[in-house]
């Protein structure tokens, strides 16, 4: 794991392009992909990005009964192996954050991966509230919200 | 690593994997019908027929379905030998006098020549195609609801004794599997029948949607705590943005 | 009191054939499922009561005793005498005391009971003259009908447990493998695979666990070896799975027995039982310290799981369907776990084999197909039943000889071997000499060895409907070649002996055989087309007949054939008017008959019980009333 995946929510403005970016780097067939990434507004031009934490000892893993979801370990990201799932949906309902998102228009699980390794919302966020950032930066940030504080803390807070 | 030659194209597959995997893996498109990743190969429907044979063997070949077929080393493997697509044109003009209305069977009928069924066809025409995937599906999600029943012309998918299958949970694998669409269904915010069983639906507290059998909820309680189930994914994303706010020390989410 | 050293068996033996050397006169009731349904358990209780109302010392002496089935089913109930191997056949429990008084009193033989040589109404004393068991050479069934099957003793009295006993004591696993590749046997369930290959393979294939699992089944119709030897030796099979166990190392086997064979069932539990009390199955067998385990596991009934791995299924509690074996079973069978399956007549001579060793059973047979092979022998011969012959006797003298002809002395038409998996044999193959090879090179096969005698009022096209209906309900289902295959074809059989046949539909049944010999799942599937096969190679113009002139020459269908009475020869005998179904045939006895055409419904009863020749004759149906009157004699 190279990069680490970092959202910074006092940097969101709520514009919404990372959800475009996200819906179309998903679609195909001039059809867009249901947005793996979500814009909740806390305010006049603010927003929170909320998008799938990675967890550690993820539920979307634990409950799928044919072993379709796996860590990409080059990218830390949790995947869906789209050969081996059966649609039966039990992550989407297990997912403590709603993380897990069901794409109406190509009928299928979806969620974040990524982009396998870059991802495409990332380059079309205009403040930086979204970053893909070496590693061993990521460990040395000035932000308020050091990184992984607040992933491990919303995990923390899991129902 | 086993290297065998497919259709003139030599092949490195990994150890263990059958033909099938190892000739999609290389590009060469084998058709199939019961044949799906997440479940056991099956070996149904016989339309993944392939020619094996060996330099060894003095032109004499077997038959083979790849689907459960182990590639071995040294192999050479034909997919659309004379007899390969002669048998499976028997097969699926057998099969289009079963299911003579089912789209994907027309459409592979259609691909060896055939438009229509040089056989009988059944007066009383079906869509299930009896590939087993839906059975196979309901064994890995560890549920066995349903099953084959009966035998040979009489085989026909079904709950035990055709009654509501006590051990169904509602989950829909089945009927999303069914590459015909056959298994049929209704679901509301409030209940959902399948194989004439009805479910009631666990519904999100916050925003009343139901999301989830109750009955498939149970069932994996235990798996992941049975608490997380209780929302839909929607208000569980808000809970989130909400909770970050809270952490960040900000106002609340309008 | 358990056996437990090599001594202690040789005195076990000794005991027993002693207490059985003293039982000078032995009266043996057939009591297996062919006599038990003619009442034979009447019989024996008859004579166990008479006997025991005599004195004590008589009974020492004296012993009557239930056996397997003697082969010869249709005389039965079957009652033999020792030590003259005197044969009385169709005995009532009236005639127990007549049999008492007279031929063990008086040594005065019964002549009312005897078997009558069909050719010549000459009565036979002895079992051992009899045509039927004259030409015989039994290894699989040598104890079936000597033996009481409920009796340990009994059979350790007849050499039971012996090759048993010298596998364990006296040769290593691999020696006992080597004994059997000398005796050349192979799977006696069909396919013919060397015996001692799949041990090899199971033996030396790796797993933690390993099996042995005997095949009783047999599902073929027409076919009851297997049966016949699980009630009248069960201990033979046993015998077998021990040494075959020893082998290849296994400590677990099934005998996969089919519901519908209860006596076999419980002969088998009984056998189980009474060997593990004596220390000759289960924990430290004779004393040696090896374990095996052996467990009845009960069928269904399905056809089906006669397939190995459908049956390995079905003990495992799953639904008995076959899958692809691209993996052997003795690497992957039972649970997936390395597995050796051989068919009960298979198990039972491998005793004899080690008993007798190696050699002695490649003395009998051919080059390739060496010892003994039991058939069921069943159809229009005079003697039907079980019978044993070395590999390599000819079909004719199996009918002829043993069989005794034709019923009715009628022309011979063919002879279907291998049950419904197999082929139909014409006229000039009678010569053959019947093995693995001879069979399939012919388009048949040995199979459980069915023997199905036909004769010349057989239509061939209705016998290949005949075994498409049976497999069409005993297809598991699992593939679309053999499913639909099967539905497809019988579709075109209906028309064919319906009189709806068109041209074109051999080719069409060519083309839909050949696609389900090459795309089924097993070999349920890859062989149904048999059948048909064979008898479109042999018997092609009676389907052309059906075809194009919708004629059926047997005149057996009965869309086809209508039936007529001449009046020349009809003497009058009324014979017809009393076996015909629909009151059909008008005229008053000594008077000329006639058949009402509108109520004929063409079953041809009439036919089969005329006296006369020429009087009653059939005739295609579109012929009626035409001057193309098909001689029946």
């Amino acid at each position: 794991m190279d990069r680490i995946y970092r959202v910074i929510p006092e940097r969101c403005i709520a514009c919404g392009k990372c959800e475009l970016a996200c819906a179309f780097a998903h679609g195909g067939e001039g059809k867009p992909g249901v947005s793996r990434i979500s814009i909740h507004r806390r305010g006049p031009d603010l927003g929170v990005p909320i998008v799938c934490l990675q967890c550690d000892d993820a539920a979307c893993v634990a409950v799928c009964p044919v072993h379709a979801l796996s860590r990409n370990e080059a990218t830390g990201a949790i995947e869906v192996d789209y050969g081996k799932c059966v649609n039966c949906r039990m992550c989407v309902a297990a997912c403590p954050f709603g993380n897990m998102l069901w794409d109406e228009t190509w009928h299928c699980v979806a969620k974040c991966d990524l982009c396998h390794g870059a991802p495409k919302c990332v380059p079309f966020c205009p403040t930086g509230a979204l970053e893909y950032i070496p590693a061993d930066r990521a460990g040395r940030t000035p932000d308020k919200v050091a990184p992984g504080v607040l992933r491990s803390e919303l995990i923390a807070s899991r129902p | 690593m086993p290297r065998l030659v497919i259709d003139g194209k030599t092949v490195v597959a990994k150890e263990g994997t059958f033909l099938l995997q190892a000739a999609r893996e290389a590009g060469i498109d084998i058709p199939t019908l019961c044949e799906h990743p997440a479940v056991e190969p099956y070996g149904g429907c016989r339309m993944c027929l392939v020619d094996v044979t060996r330099p060894e063997w003095d032109g004499w070949s077997k038959m083979v379905v790849s689907c459960l077929f182990p590639v071995e080393d040294g192999i050479i493997v034909s997919t659309k030998s004379e007899r390969v697509m002669n048998t499976r044109r028997v097969v699926i003009d057998l099969l289009l006098a079963r299911c003579p209305n089912t789209p994907l069977v027309q459409k592979m009928a259609a691909e060896y020549g055939i438009e229509k069924t040089s056989y009988v066809q059944n007066p009383e025409p079906t869509d299930c195609i009896l590939c087993g995937l839906c059975t196979r599906v309901c064994d890995e999600m560890g549920t066995s609801a349903i099953s084959s029943s009966s035998r040979g012309a009489g085989r026909e998918i079904a709950p035990p004794f055709n009654e509501p299958p006590p051990d169904c949970i509602g989950c829909l694998a089945c009927a999303e599997i069914c590459p015909t669409g056959f298994i049929k269904y209704e679901t509301s915010n409030s209940k959902r029948v399948i194989w004439n069983k009805e479910f009631e639906m666990l519904r999100c507290p916050t925003c009343g949607r139901g999301h989830i059998t109750k009955a498939q909820a149970a069932w994996h309680d235990g798996k992941v705590p049975g608490r997380y189930f209780e929302q839909c994914d929607a208000c569980k994303r808000k809970a989130q943005a909400a909770m970050a706010v809270t952490l960040m020390g900000g106002s609340q989410i309008r | 009191m358990r056996i437990e050293s090599k001594q202690a068996f040789e005195e076990a033996v000794k005991a027993a054939t002693a207490l059985n050397e003293k039982r000078t006169r032995e009266i043996m009731v057939c009591c297996g499922t062919g006599c038990l349904a003619n009442g034979s358990q009447a019989v024996a209780d008859a004579f166990a009561q008479r006997i025991g109302d005599l004195g004590l010392d008589v009974k020492l002496s004296l012993h009557a005793k239930t056996t397997g089935c003697h082969g010869f089913c249709e005389r039965g109930p079957l009652v033999v005498l020792k030590p003259e191997g005197i044969l009385y056949t169709k005995v009532k429990p009236r005639d127990v005391d007549e049999i008492l008084e007279k031929t063990v009193g008086n040594g005065e033989i019964i002549p009312r009971l005897l078997y009558r040589n069909p050719e010549n109404r000459q009565p036979i004393e002895k079992y051992e003259e009899i045509p039927f068991y004259k030409h015989q050479v039994r290894v699989s069934m040598r104890n079936i009908g000597r033996i009481d099957p409920a009796s340990l003793d009994d059979a350790l009295a007849h050499g039971a447990y012996a090759g048993m006993a010298r596998a364990l004591f006296e040769l290593t696993p691999e020696q006992v493998i080597a004994e059997v590749r000398e005796s050349g046997l192979r799977g006696r369930g069909g396919a013919g695979f060397s015996t001692a290959r799949k041990w090899d393979a199971t033996r030396k294939a790796v797993g933690e666990r390993k099996f042995v699992l005997c095949n009783g089944d047999e599902g073929d119709p027409g076919a009851f070896k297997d049966r016949s030897i699980m009630e009248g030796d069960p201990h033979a099979v046993i015998e077998g799975m021990v040494i075959g166990a020893y082998a290849i190392g296994a400590r677990e086997g099934y005998v996969y027995v089919r519901d519908e064979y209860p006596l076999a069932v419980h002969h088998m539990n009984l056998a189980i039982e009474k060997a593990k009390e004596r220390g000759l199955l289960g924990k430290n067998i004779l004393g040696t310290g090896f374990d095996f385990d052996l467990k009845v596991s009960r069928g269904g009934g399905a056809f089906v799981c006669g397939e190995s791995s459908a049956l390995m299924r079905s003990i495992e509690g799953k639904i008995g369907e076959p899958r692809a074996k691209y993996i052997h079973a003795s690497d992957r069978g039972l649970f997936d776990l390395p597995t050796a399956l051989n068919n009960v007549e298979t198990w039972s001579v491998v005793g004899q084999i080690l008993n007798q060793g190696g050699a002695w059973f490649a003395s009998m047979g051919t080059k390739k197909s060496k010892g003994t092979k039991s058939f069921s022998l069943v159809g229009k011969v005079k003697n039907t039943g079980l019978i044993e012959l070395p590999m390599g006797t000819t079909l004719r003298h199996i009918i002829f000889d043993i069989g005794g002809g034709i019923l009715k002395n009628r022309p011979f038409k063919a002879v279907q071997t291998g049950g419904p998996s197999g082929g139909c044999l014409p006229a000039d193959k009678l010569d053959l000499p019947v093995d693995y090879e001879v069979l399939s090179e012919n388009g048949s096969m040995m199979g459980s060895g069915g023997m199905i005698v036909m004769d010349d009022r057989t239509c061939m096209v209705d016998v290949a409907r005949y075994f498409l209906n049976f497999l069409i309900d005993e297809s598991c289902g699992k593939c679309i070649p053999c499913r639909e295959g099967l539905k497809q074809m019988l579709h075109i059989f209906d028309d064919l002996v319906e009189g709806r046949g068109k041209p074109g539909d051999i080719e069409r049944i060519e083309r839909l055989c050949k696609g389900m010999q090459l795309g089924s799942l097993c070999e349920l599937g890859k062989s149904a087309p048999n059948p048909v096969l064979s008898t479109l190679q042999y018997f092609r113009d009676e389907y052309e007949a059906h075809i194009n002139d919708k004629v059926c020459p047997a005149g057996m269908c009965r869309e086809l054939t209508t039936y007529k009475i001449n009046h020349d020869p009809c003497t009058g005998c009324h014979m017809c008017t009393r076996v015909c179904p629909t009151d059909a045939i008008s005229g008053k006895p000594k008077e000329k008959h006639a058949i009402d055409q509108q109520l004929c419904i063409s079953c041809g009863s009439c036919f089969d019980v005329c006296p006369e020749e020429q009087c009653i004759v059939f005739l295609p149906k579109k012929d009626i009333g035409g001057a193309h009157a098909t001689a029946g004699n």
